[in-house]
């Protein structure tokens, strides 16, 4: 979506938000003190976010959303409680980030899947045989709403965040899947603070906050340990280019590609980071090359994957990452074979990116040229559909409006 | 021996002596749930060395006793502790002195706690007047839990290993702080299930336990995938570490060895979790920087030349800025950058310039590394048996 549609919409969903936030909240019997209070705590809940293991920031909105769906009973004030409190979400995410348009887009999939969470409550709560007192339903009722506020905010996500061309759907969707451990720990918080309330009175703010709180260091924790991991690899996978024994930058870039590629064909994101993990460190077994031996006796393409294995196998979790590198030489099919089946995908990625970004930088070659040369190379070497998916992710990033 | 002994028959004793009135803890299935969900937790507990980390079993255990506030909470806590300790890996492994003592040492600090919990808050209905005296009640036991446990633990290892104490008493106020937030936690929770639980439905109870479980589930198991990244960070570095000194047979073992020692030295200066972890990071790191070095400058025999010296250098200082870029890593590969630098400014300051006396860190992983080196067999000399008094001569020069 372009940035100047993002823009007015984000607005314009502001301008409605306010204006049925208001309209509900003059028909609803309740009075207007615990509309405003809830749409404050939904307000100030978008303050705060908390790392995903996808990599996404959630923000806190929806566990306040859930405890004043616990609260409040009429649907009205409910509805306009909401809104309201996304309007004032709205000029918190704006004030935030003035210029950034991520914050308006996100403001968009939080807007609509809030909406969709309070019409399902509305919803579901209209036939006779509801009680308000029966937590039982209360819980089945939120419960329902909140996958449905997932799997609309998933979508609102996958269709906003089209920016990035690059990304299919199905990835988007499974990334989106990686983070309900820290949704489940916010509709539980909201939850408990909704159901203790009416007994516990503010008892509940610290019932509800820390164990959330403790859940909340333990993702952020988590978060930051993941960025370092990544770090840590990276660096450990530039040593034999700060050696002088591989081309320098290369490994970052075949990951860039490969990364891309799997996006594109819509890997599981658990496969994506150990592909990453593969592709930076593909080139490691070249650190063996400043062995006088062996550079005597020469030297294949198979021995680098076998030794790079062997490095990366000695760490225990890496060892799947390991046979990624071993594998990563072998062609796609062999003589007489429509596929040959025993190479991983991401093996067959990393040949594919790796040999992309050779003909760049060490052949020199333009990117048209360079996808050209692969395709050329697809009887046996290049798996053609992954060089296909190279040909769009290439063209996605731009790099073929130079030629 | 005499001592799992002991605190077996103390556990076992405990327990009988509380069990013996037969008054049960009502209603049961609950308990069993409390106990099968502590259980639970034990079995998939990590280690995590950081002050900031609550235990959830323990937390389990004091929710417990507030539910069961007004049913003989010191019996289903006694009893909730003494399941925790068995373990299928101890079944396993066939290891039985541990989980012996483990379980002697818990009974009686639970029970003691709970005791002191039940004191504080005697039969009282649990409802919003009384929360506040539930807080302090079960805050002062879990604090007592904590101190109690610290204590146990210190006397096992003085008795056994007749190590010095492994955390000084220093330490406590910071390990008491979780300890807190802990039992005030654990009265919210459990007040919630008496509170929300006002009739006395099953399926409500249902719903408020369930919730708060689920609540210790998520952060026990972001937590231990959180202590699994880390696991496999380091790994991943000593996994490194490891396959370069594969290559060269006569530095073989010599960063696990420099690790160990340095871990050593640390312990013994009184080093606590997170810095004694930083330290044995350094040690890991202190080396790497000969992956990128050509092997034949580092299996050269004879004197390096200036010119030899002068790339061997620069090779490791460009690792050393690749590491510094990690973030997580970059105090680590200063103390490992500075482990040349003598203990009176001078000395050879891993090229990048500093002045003053390098860290206490970089002070001992020089000791470590020399030691190391002396005793081991390099390519320029042949080994050397370790003779203590003419390794701590020499090691005077750098470190004191």
């Amino acid at each position: 979506m372009a940035e100047r549609e993002v823009h007015h919409l984000s607005l314009a969903l502001f301008l409605a938000c306010l204006g049925f936030g208001s309209w509900m909240a003059a028909t609803s019997p309740l009075e207007l003190w615990p509309i405003l209070l809830g749409a404050a705590a939904v307000a100030l809940a978008h303050f705060v976010t908390v790392p995903a293991p996808s990599g996404e920031h959630l923000y806190l909105g929806i566990g306040a959303a859930t405890a004043v769906a616990f609260l409040i009973d009429d649907p009205a004030a409910l509805l306009s409680t909401l809104a309201l409190g996304m309007a004032f979400a709205y000029l918190i995410l704006v004030a935030r980030r003035p210029l950034d348009m991520s914050g308006r887009s996100h403001y968009l999939g939080e807007v609509t899947a809030l909406m969709a969470f309070a019409s399902t409550v509305v919803v579901l709560r209209q036939p006779a045989g509801y009680n308000p007192d029966a937590h039982a339903w209360v819980l089945a009722i939120v419960a329902t709403a909140g996958i449905v506020w997932f799997s609309v905010r998933a979508l609102a996500r996958s269709l906003v965040g089209l920016e990035r061309e690059d990304l299919s759907a199905r990835f988007l969707w499974l990334l989106a899947l990686e983070d309900w451990a820290v949704i489940v720990s916010l509709f539980t918080a909201g939850a408990l603070f909704g159901l203790a309330f009416p007994h516990m009175r503010w008892w509940a703010i610290p019932l509800a906050l820390l164990p959330y709180a403790f859940s909340h260091l333990a993702f952020v924790r988590y978060n930051n340990t993941r960025i370092t991991y990544g770090q840590t690899i990276r660096a450990l996978a530039q040593i034999p280019e700060v050696a002088g024994l591989a081309t320098s930058g290369h490994s970052e870039r075949t990951a860039s590609v490969a990364v891309a590629i799997a996006r594109d064909i819509g890997m599981h994101p658990d496969e994506v980071s150990e592909l990453e993990y593969a592709s930076l460190m593909h080139d490691i077994g070249r650190i063996t090359l400043n062995e006088p031996a062996i550079l005597r006796a020469g030297y294949t393409d198979e021995d680098l994957a076998r030794w790079g294995a062997q490095i990366i196998s000695e760490a225990p979790f890496l060892e799947q990452v390991g046979e990624l590198v071993r594998e990563q030489h072998r062609p796609y099919r062999s003589i007489g074979e429509e596929r040959d089946e025993t190479v991983p995908l991401a093996s067959k990625i990393i040949k594919v990116a790796s040999a992309y970004d050779q003909a760049l930088f060490d052949q020199m070659l333009s990117p048209v040229d360079a996808l050209e040369l692969l395709h050329l190379g697809s009887t046996y070497d290049y798996d053609p559909e992954i060089t296909a998916s190279l040909r769009r992710v290439v063209s996605a990033r731009g790099d073929l409006r130079t030629v | 021996m005499l001592l799992a002994v002991g605190f077996v028959l103390a556990g076992a004793g405990i327990l009988v002596w509380l069990l013996l009135p037969g008054r049960l803890p009502d209603p049961p299935w609950l308990l069993i749930v409390f106990a099968a969900v502590g259980v639970y937790f034990d079995w998939t507990a990590v280690e995590i060395n950081d002050h900031l980390v609550i235990s959830t079993s323990l937390l389990v255990q004091l929710t417990a006793a507030v539910v069961f506030a007004d049913s003989e909470p010191v019996v289903a806590v006694a009893i909730i502790a003494a399941l925790s300790p068995f373990q299928p890996i101890d079944f396993r492994l066939r290891r039985w002195f541990e989980p012996a003592v483990n379980f002697g040492q818990l009974v009686i600090s639970a029970s003691a706690a709970i005791s002191l919990f039940a004191y504080l808050a005697p039969n009282a209905a649990v409802d919003s007047q009384n929360l506040p005296r539930f807080v302090l009640a079960a805050t002062a036991a879990s604090v007592l839990q904590g101190a109690l446990n610290f204590t146990l633990v210190q006397f096992i290892f003085r008795t056994v290993f007749g190590a010095r104490q492994v955390r000084p008493w220093s330490n406590m106020f910071n390990i008491m702080l979780p300890y807190l937030g802990t039992g005030l936690l654990a009265a919210l929770l459990g007040g919630a299930y008496h509170m929300i639980n006002v009739d006395g439905t099953l399926a409500l109870s249902l719903i408020t336990l369930s919730l708060i479980f689920v609540v210790f589930f998520v952060s026990q198991m972001t937590f231990v995938s959180y202590a699994r990244l880390r696991e496999a960070q380091d790994s991943t570095l000593r996994g490194f570490v490891k396959a370069l000194e594969a290559k060269d047979l006569y530095t073989r073992g010599h960063t696990e060895r420099v690790a160990y020692f340095s871990e050593l030295i640390g312990t013994r200066m009184g080093f606590n979790g997170t810095r004694l972890e930083k330290l044995r990071w350094a040690a890991l790191i202190h080396d790497v920087g000969k992956l990128a070095v050509p092997r034949d400058l580092i299996r050269k025999r004879a004197r390096l030349s200036g010119n030899e010296y002068e790339q061997m250098q620069t090779h490791v200082h460009l690792v050393e800025d690749l590491l510094a870029e990690v973030d997580f890593l970059q105090p680590m590969v200063e103390i490992a950058a500075h482990h040349h630098a003598h203990f009176d400014g001078k000395g050879y300051h891993g090229g990048h310039k500093h002045e003053g006396t390098p860290s206490v860190e970089a002070r001992i992983l020089a000791v470590a590394d020399s030691f190391d080196a002396m005793t081991s067999t390099r390519s320029y000399r042949g080994g050397s048996t370790p003779e203590p008094s003419s390794i701590l001569r020499s090691s005077r020069r750098s470190s004191r």
